[in-house]
């Protein structure tokens, strides 16, 4: 056994001069230290020999594995440095094998960003239906009938008591009324408006409507939020201001603006040359629509805002044309 | 609306303060000013000159060489007007100056030979009229040098304000003058009555009924007699050019003038034209057709209100006047009407009538009811003035119902609850009484509030805490608040749609948005859309019902821009009408789906492959691979040729438990080709709330197999007609529980197998989670599949291993 130990070992020797590349050290690692190979043949007939000897031998073996795996080892670092080498080399700068993967819509994505704004600040998010009826869309929101606060939203009629909602505002009404304040909540959706489709104006777009209801929400709270969401996604250094307005569902109301990113403020045709980007619309919950849900308004008060999303993309990526959102061009799509 | 700087300061001094700051504070009160224009910066470099010297050009007949003193220096300057004269003072542009009526500026230059160094300029040139008929002259007194701004009152700011539906006081000088007054802390100066001699009795020349009290709650009217219709002064001819308007003639110009000064309408009739010198105040009725003063006939309705006289319509009431009273250049005596109309009567009328004019702008948003008198006594005066008239003596006042003023409480504590922040109560005060809110009462706590008649917006404490706020400066609100908020019961409905989203964007889909609008024949396809009453066009004249017609629609467009391979999907909400009659809750069904469509080249030809167009395994695929991210609850896949009328020749169907939730496949060719398409289309379209319906509860972790997999594959020759999901549902029921997957890997057909036959390969794999299998178990398992198939299919093991 020891001499079939000592031929072994010089003929692994032998063969180890022998090793020039990866083939020759892959038939070497096969001809001794594989599972069929000699080594493991010796450990095999290990079982016939003298049980005397067997701690002796088995020594001598176990020793005999060690050093030729060590000196392959090093071999296999000479001539198997990479291992991805094939056999035959490629064209490494060939094409990979790409797979293509899609995108969400732009207005999605403008969406995405400004709900996980909110998100973070406690909001919750909720949708509802596209038609909507006169008292939804309108009446608990404060806009009597024949009012000519009708008129800020040109609508299209289902019927005299449906419309297509011209405002995700009607959320509100249906939170409020499914259960007690406290509510935070955004409200994201399509709204329709009449009008005519040119590059500067569609008949649907998207808008994020969102309220806040509870013990002690203020005027104050509202200018707070409303900013640190817009210095958020607007960036920190932006200019902004904060300015009395309308609407039949907020009083008081306001609209914030922020410094036109496009001219910095200078004017230019984005901003009607005014310097300023109207981004968003908000107020004061008026006590009219917290009688239209049954709260009471003497006990709580609530903000309320909104915003459009189409427009955040035609401003921030300089869309020439409002109807590329809808026509949903692949050569468009693929852009974002 | 258009405001005039200069028109403002008769009503409040501004001095000390800027336009820049005017337009910055007006915008924070709420009046937004869109627009501001300052004319000094327009006219600069306009100044008057001497015409001293003037010859004719010697190279061009209609030519002159002027030598003119611009107060400094004599400049040489060609003209081309023919009225140009020695002596005259003219406006002369210096080299550097834009025209304004032109858009170009003045250099230095040679015309024919001789050098000029400025322009003599027409009215026209400086846009302040038509006027292009020669130089402008201007009058012997102005000084050589002397900017042209201040000579012709050009010096003006005009502010374009955007002015919100609640706001019908600051449609008017006097009402932005109001605003500014509480802003800046200033007085307004109001305009008054300059009573000048009157005679005679208007109760003897006119009289006033009004038929319908709610549609006009007052109505005052005053005369003026034997006006010489003409021309207005200069004055007066500015004020209106200033504002935008053309200046018609002396009387119109003063309604005009009352309009934009005190906000209220008021209509001239020609007295001489009124049957029975009367007015009567009532509904339409009858009445089928009324020519306006424009000219144009109206067809009415009963109830739009009518300003008649003794026999007929003469005015459509707050809208516009009648052809057959208007003012003409032959006009000797005037009725004056200063009304004050229902503003939901003049909206509806409006409305119907498809008219907006500056009188019912205000009327729909209501005047101030106790404003008519005033209006049209100052009116009167005016028109007496600037067109020689005799005022009667009297005022025709109808006013059968007073209109009280609204009364409110102000608790100092609502102030601090709304907004947050404590205002000062003498500050409080201040504002209140510049917009002329009248302090009944007041205690440590509250005050007692009459609220002004010209602010129908104004109701309640909350109105009244937004007067306070918007005077005192949204800017001035602290907003250093920290905003974190508690979180609790926190929903997200998009949340579902959002992973769908993820999926099918990871599976290379991109995401549409489509109009919801579509045709008939395109809504035709589906069930029972909802029909929208006032559409933009008929291709938009329905709500879509399915979001195919408008992927496909995607499609066509997309093929024709070149783009053949397309993978899309939207989420969208559909809506369909679930029974007859009249519009409700309960005909009316919305929900949101998501389609997905597939088209063109499924795999490009590439160096390591070949090219392959899509089919319905690719869009099977997909649904596969969206039934495993979801975990639908026990999924089948089902495909099979549609023998229905269906939009789908070959339909794939995804169902859990038995339930279609995606319903997909190859959209039939003769649908395509409505759609203008000629290639293949795969399709699918769910329910949104369906698929989360079959999302399985997660149940917990399963452990890691701890023994090692045993792996078998067969090959079976079949009859052709034998079909995978056979094979799959005989294994699904014969297998044994050691049998952990069985996936086909090979469909092999040729003539070598045998006529009618084809090949299939499938992969088996053994797991037992309690010990290791053996050979001789899997064996027994493996073979026992074997026989059983070989069997029950007639097949002929082409090879195992
Ligand atoms: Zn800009």
């Amino acid at each position: 056994m020891k001499e079939k130990i000592e031929e072994i070992k010089k003929r692994a020797q032998d063969g180890m001069g022998k090793i020039t590349d990866q083939k020759s050290l892959e038939d070497f690692r096969i001809a001794f230290l594989g599972r069929n190979g000699a080594v493991s043949g010796l450990f095999s007939e290990l079982k016939n020999v003298p049980k005397e000897e067997k701690p002796a031998v088995g020594n001598q073996l176990n020793q005999l594995r060690d050093e030729l795996n060590a000196s392959f080892a090093l071999m296999a670092e000479k001539y198997e440095s990479s291992g991805d080498e094939p056999v035959a080399r490629v064209d490494l700068s060939l094409p990979g094998r790409a797979r293509l993967i899609g995108s969400r819509h732009l207005v999605t994505q403008t969406m995405d960003e400004i709900k996980a704004i909110f998100k973070r600040m406690g909001f919750s998010i909720y949708t509802g239906p596209e038609v909507e009826s006169d008292y939804y869309n309108f009446e608990a929101l404060n806009f009597p009938p024949n009012h000519p606060a009708r008129d800020m939203q040109d609508t299209f009629f289902i019927s005299d008591n449906f419309v297509l909602r011209t405002h995700t505002t009607p959320v509100q009404i249906r939170i409020m009324e499914s259960g007690p304040p406290p509510v935070r909540a955004i409200m994201p959706g399509k709204v329709f408006r009449n009008e005519d489709i040119n590059a500067r104006s569609h008949c649907i777009f998207h808008q994020i409507d969102g309220i806040a209801v509870g013990d002690n929400i203020t005027f104050m709270e509202l200018k707070s939020t409303l900013l640190s969401f817009a210095k958020e996604f607007y960036g920190s250094n932006i200019k902004h201001r904060f300015r009395a307005s309308f609407f039949p569902f907020t009083e008081p109301s306001a609209e914030l603006d922020v410094t036109c990113f496009i001219c910095c403020g200078k004017g230019c045709r984005m901003c009607k040359h005014s310097g300023w980007l109207e981004i968003l619309g908000c107020g004061m919950v008026d006590p009219n629509v917290f009688k239209s849900v049954g709260y009471n308004p003497e006990e709580i008060t609530g903000y309320a805002f909104g915003m459009g999303v189409e427009r955040i993309g035609i401003l921030k990526y300089g869309l020439p044309d409002i109807r590329l959102y809808f026509e949903n061009d692949l050569r468009f799509l693929r852009q974002f | 609306m258009v405001i005039s700087l200069n028109w403002l300061k008769e009503y409040i001094s501004l001095e000390g303060i800027s336009a820049e700051v005017i337009s910055e504070k007006l915008t924070s009160a709420g009046l937004e000013v869109e627009k501001m224009t300052d004319q000094s910066a327009i006219y600069k470099g306009f100044v008057a000159a001497h015409v001293r010297e003037c010859i004719k050009h010697p190279n061009a007949d209609k030519l002159s060489l002027c030598k003119v003193w611009d107060g400094q220096n004599e400049l040489s300057v060609v003209c081309g007007a023919p009225n140009v004269a020695v002596g005259q003072k003219v406006v002369l542009a210096t080299i550097g100056t834009n025209i304004p009526g032109k858009d170009f500026i003045i250099k230095k230059s040679k015309i024919r030979g001789a050098e000029s160094e400025g322009m003599l300029c027409s009215e026209s040139e400086l846009a302040i009229s038509d006027n292009h008929e020669g130089i402008m002259v201007l009058g012997e007194s102005a000084e050589p040098g002397s900017a042209i701004s201040d000579l012709l009152g050009l010096n003006d700011v005009i502010f374009e304000i955007g002015i919100t539906p609640n706001r019908p006081d600051a449609l008017s000088h006097l009402g932005v003058a109001r605003d500014l007054a509480a802003i800046f802390g200033r007085e307004v100066k109001k305009p008054a009555l300059k009573n000048l001699p009157a005679s005679g009795d208007i109760h003897k020349l006119a009289a006033v009924e009004i038929a319908d009290t709610q549609g006009c709650p007052r109505y005052t009217a005053k005369v003026v007699k034997n006006v010489t219709i003409g021309p207005s002064p200069e004055w007066l001819k500015n004020k209106i050019q200033s504002i935008g308007l053309r200046s018609i003639n002396n009387v119109v110009d003063v309604t005009n003038f009352i309009l934009h000064e005190l906000g209220q309408p008021l209509h001239a009739f020609d007295l001489d034209t009124l049957a029975g010198n009367k007015i009567v105040v009532d509904k339409a009725g009858a009445l089928k057709e009324f020519t306006t003063l424009d000219s144009n006939k109206r067809q009415m309705n009963p109830d739009i209100l009518m300003i008649n006289d003794g026999e007929k319509g003469i005015a459509i009431a707050g809208i516009m006047g009648g052809e057959n009273s208007e003012v003409t250049a032959k006009t000797k005596n005037i009725l004056l009407e200063s009304a004050y109309f229902n503003p939901s009567v003049i909206r509806k009328g409006a409305k119907f009538l498809q008219m907006s004019s500056d009188a019912s702008y205000r009327f729909e948003r209501g005047t101030d009811p106790h404003m008519t008198p005033f209006a049209a006594e100052r009116a009167a005066e005016l028109i007496a003035e600037v067109a020689g008239g005799a005022l009667i003596a009297g005022t025709i006042d109808i006013y059968p119902e007073k209109i009280e003023k609204k009364t409110t409480e102000l608790p100092y504590s609502r102030i601090e609850r709304i907004l947050g922040f404590t205002i000062p109560k003498e500050k409080v005060i201040q504002i209140l009484k510049s917009l002329e809110f009248v302090i009944t009462d007041s205690t440590e706590e509250k005050l007692m509030l009459e609220i002004p008649t010209f602010r129908p917006d104004v109701e309640r404490e909350i109105d009244v805490i937004e007067e306070v706020v918007r005077i005192f400066g949204y800017e001035n609100i602290p907003d250093n608040l920290i905003v974190s908020y508690p979180v609790h019961n926190r929903v997200d409905q998009t949340e579902f749609d959002d992973q769908i989203k993820t999926a099918l964007t990871g599976l290379g889909y991109f995401e549409a948005i489509s109009l919801p609008m579509i045709s008939e024949w395109e809504s035709s396809l589906f069930g029972n859309p909802v029909k929208v009453k006032n559409p933009l066009t008929v291709e938009m004249e329905y709500l879509r019902t399915s979001l195919i017609p408008g992927m496909l629609q995607n499609i066509r467009r997309n093929i024709h821009a070149g783009e053949k391979t397309i993978r899309l999907f939207e989420i969208g909400n559909v809506m369909s009408r679930t029974g007859e009659g009249e519009v409700s809750w309960k005909n009316l069904h919305e929900e949101t789906r998501c389609v997905l469509v597939l088209t063109g080249e499924a795999e490009t030809k590439e160096w390591y492959r070949d090219d392959r167009k899509y089919d319905i395994f690719d869009l099977k695929g997909d649904l596969e691979s969206l039934a495993a991210k979801f975990s639908i609850d026990s999924f089948t896949i089902d495909s099979y040729y549609s023998t229905e009328k269906n939009i789908f020749g070959s339909v794939t169907e995804l169902k859990s438990r038995g339930q279609a939730i995606i319903n997909g496949g190859s959209v039939r060719k003769d649908i395509l080709r409505k759609f203008d398409i000629d290639q293949p289309v795969f399709c699918a379209e769910f329910t949104i709330s369906s698929l989360a319906e079959a999302v399985k509860k997660r149940e917990g972790f399963r452990h890691l197999p701890k023994f090692p997999k045993v792996f078998r594959d067969f090959a079976f020759i079949l009859d052709s007609e034998v079909q995978f999901n056979e094979l799959v549902a005989f294994v699904e029921k014969n297998q044994t529980p050691l049998l952990s997957s069985f996936r086909l890997f090979d469909v092999y057909e040729h003539k070598s197998l045998g006529e009618g036959k084809k090949s299939m390969a499938f992969s088996l794999e053994f797991y037992n989670e309690n010990a290791t299998l053996t050979d001789e178990i899997v064996d027994r398992e493996f073979n026992s599949l074997i026989q059983k198939i070989s069997k029950k299919f007639n097949a002929q093991l082409r090879g195992s291993n």
